[in-house]
């Protein structure tokens, strides 16, 4: 069985395939292609969200993990929730230049915030989670 | 590792960032007005002057800005006293390089005598202050590595550069050539070279989802690097030509491997959308690839291969990275700023902060500049021509920057009327 760590970075590379793919669209103006690569991105990013939100970081923090890192955690989903949304409404509007210029802010909150969670704070769930990882994974899984 | 919250106000980075082009553009009046050409005469004082514009004014200021920005928020390590050291740094750094660049302009040997000083105190305040934030790092990363590397680069060749200009000053008996050897291969190929390569293991597959750059490179590189410039230069100072011929080599072998890799990296991006600031630094890692070729050519044909190598490593590796990280750091740093501490409506997104077709324009009179100089090398009259980009493209940083800064007042007074 995989660690915490592996499973939820792995869902991090299947957000940004989603991503790249409404950017390039979007840019290209092909809206069609661009929307479902977008609702792809949005769903996955979601329930990212929602794994983090309503399974692992509670379960963390019952253990005893870090509460300031996990705040801020939760502060960046909200800016990005935000970033998301008025992406969606320049998607509806088919405006190329604004999607870029969201997309391109999105994409470095994103990453700055995906190295975060992968270089520390998933390594600190792994360790304070050891004893119930399996069935977190599997409540993960059904998230 | 990226601590955001543990950023430094806006002003740290920017004001070196704002200072800098400045530098390009009293480069390029130098250029025009001395009518010299680095092809004839490398060390002439007018050169001289030109060049450390561009390597201290330009390059040296924003790295110097850029390590306060890194340090704390992608090594998790704020500087000690980090409002007094953007004083301490900036300031010296401003009014040593001018200083020296008259110094050498005009042959006043006080201008030269102030600039060493300056320019030493300002730098051992940046070196100690970035040593101890380092030191207090928590956490070890190959980044943390290379930045170590490249500031201990960076006090070598500060220490060589004040003896050197001491010693021009004063007319003391040194072994010019030799010691200036030195001090140009640890400060190009040691302070500059290593941080870039440092932060390009962040932000090449973060701006453009590249896979990471292979553990064995990130682990191994920065070490090997450094080692060879020791050893290169411990075969100038005992005139040892094996150990040259084997120290170049090691050298030369490891840097056209990291532009390999990182050009391949880029290739493999699946971000495929156009952008500049990824053009610009691919057209760095094409000139960083040209000046080795031009430096293994001059083993056999010193002139002008060897000015040439510089002058691409400058001009087309160092100069096109840094405008392409500008251009991607600096509207960041404005959103982030703005938009910190939660949601904020009315902020602009990051195309709206510099426009992109300025990126885009500075990008062909870049190249249309890197050409004009390399065709100084045949042509003398081209000089001009190189001269009048790169005082346009000083001009145009400026205002791209200026337009950025002036977005985040406007926007931070709108938000502050709006609370």
């Amino acid at each position: 069985m995989s660690s915490l760590a592996e499973y939820m970075s792995t869902d991090h590379k299947a957000c940004d395939a989603a991503f790249a793919l409404a950017e390039e669209a979007a840019l290209d103006n092909h809206w069609e292609q661009a929307q479902t690569a977008f609702n792809a991105f949005s769903d996955n990013t979601g329930r990212h969200f929602r794994m983090e939100e309503e399974a692992l970081f509670p379960a963390m923090l019952n253990a005893g993990g870090p509460a300031g890192p996990v705040q801020m955690m939760l502060m960046e989903h909200a800016q990005m929730n935000d970033l998301i949304e008025q992406m969606a409404v320049a998607l509806a509007n088919k405006n190329a230049k604004t999607y870029g210029g969201l997309s391109e802010t999105l994409l470095i909150v994103m990453q700055q915030h995906n190295l975060k969670e992968e270089q520390i704070l998933y390594p600190i769930a792994d360790r304070v989670l050891a004893a119930e990882r399996e069935s977190l994974l599997t409540r993960l899984k059904a998230i | 590792m990226l601590s955001t919250e543990q950023a430094p106000p806006i002003s740290v980075p920017l004001r070196f960032f704002a200072a800098a082009p400045l530098f390009l553009v009293l480069a390029a009046l130098i250029l025009l007005s001395s009518d010299t050409n680095p092809f004839t005469d490398s060390h002439s004082p007018a050169m001289l002057a030109v060049t450390h514009c561009i390597t201290l004014g330009f390059i040296g200021m924003v790295m110097t800005g850029a390590i306060q920005q890194i340090l704390p928020v992608v090594i998790g390590s704020p500087m000690p006293a980090s409002r007094h050291v953007v004083w301490l740094t900036h300031l010296p750094l401003i009014t040593g390089t001018l200083s020296l660049s008259f110094g050498f302009l005009l042959g006043k040997s006080e201008l030269l005598n102030f600039a060493w000083m300056l320019l030493g105190f300002g730098f051992l305040i940046f070196i100690a202050s970035s040593l101890i934030s380092l030191y207090r790092a928590p956490a070890q990363n190959p980044t943390k590595t290379a930045i170590f590397f490249s500031i201990v680069a960076l006090t070598a060749t500060v220490s060589l550069g004040a003896l050197l200009a001491r010693g021009y000053a004063t007319g003391m008996q040194l072994d010019y050539p030799q010691l200036a050897a030195i001090h140009i291969s640890l400060g190009l190929g040691g302070w500059v070279l290593l941080l870039i390569i440092g932060v390009s293991y962040q932000v090449v597959p973060m701006f453009q989802l590249t896979p990471n750059y292979p553990k064995w490179l990130t682990t191994g590189l920065s070490p090997a690097l450094f080692t060879a410039l020791i050893l290169l230069a411990a075969s100038r100072l005992f005139d040892a030509t094996m150990l040259s011929v084997i120290a170049k080599l090691l050298f030369v072998s490891l840097t056209a491997c990291f532009a390999l890799i990182t050009l391949r990296l880029q290739n493999q991006r699946r971000r495929r959308v156009a952008d500049a600031t990824l053009s610009f630094f691919r057209l760095g890692m094409i000139s960083l690839l040209l000046a080795i070729l031009c430096e293994l050519i001059a083993a056999f044909r010193p002139e002008p291969f060897k000015t040439l190598s510089v002058v691409i490593f400058i001009m087309g590796f160092v100069l096109s990275v840094i405008h392409g990280m500008l251009y991607k750091i600096v509207p960041f740093l404005v959103w982030f700023h703005l938009f910190r501490g939660g949601i904020k409506k009315g902020v602009p997104n990051m195309k709206e902060i510099i426009p992109e077709i300025w990126m885009w324009r500075h990008l062909w009179l870049h190249i249309a500049t890197l050409l004009a100089t390399l065709l100084t090398c045949i042509w003398n009259a081209a000089i001009h021509l190189a001269a009048f980009g790169l005082a346009l493209e000083g001009l145009l940083l400026c205002f791209s920057l200026y337009t950025g800064i002036a977005v985040y007042r406007r926007t931070l007074n709108a938000l502050h009327e709006h609370a």
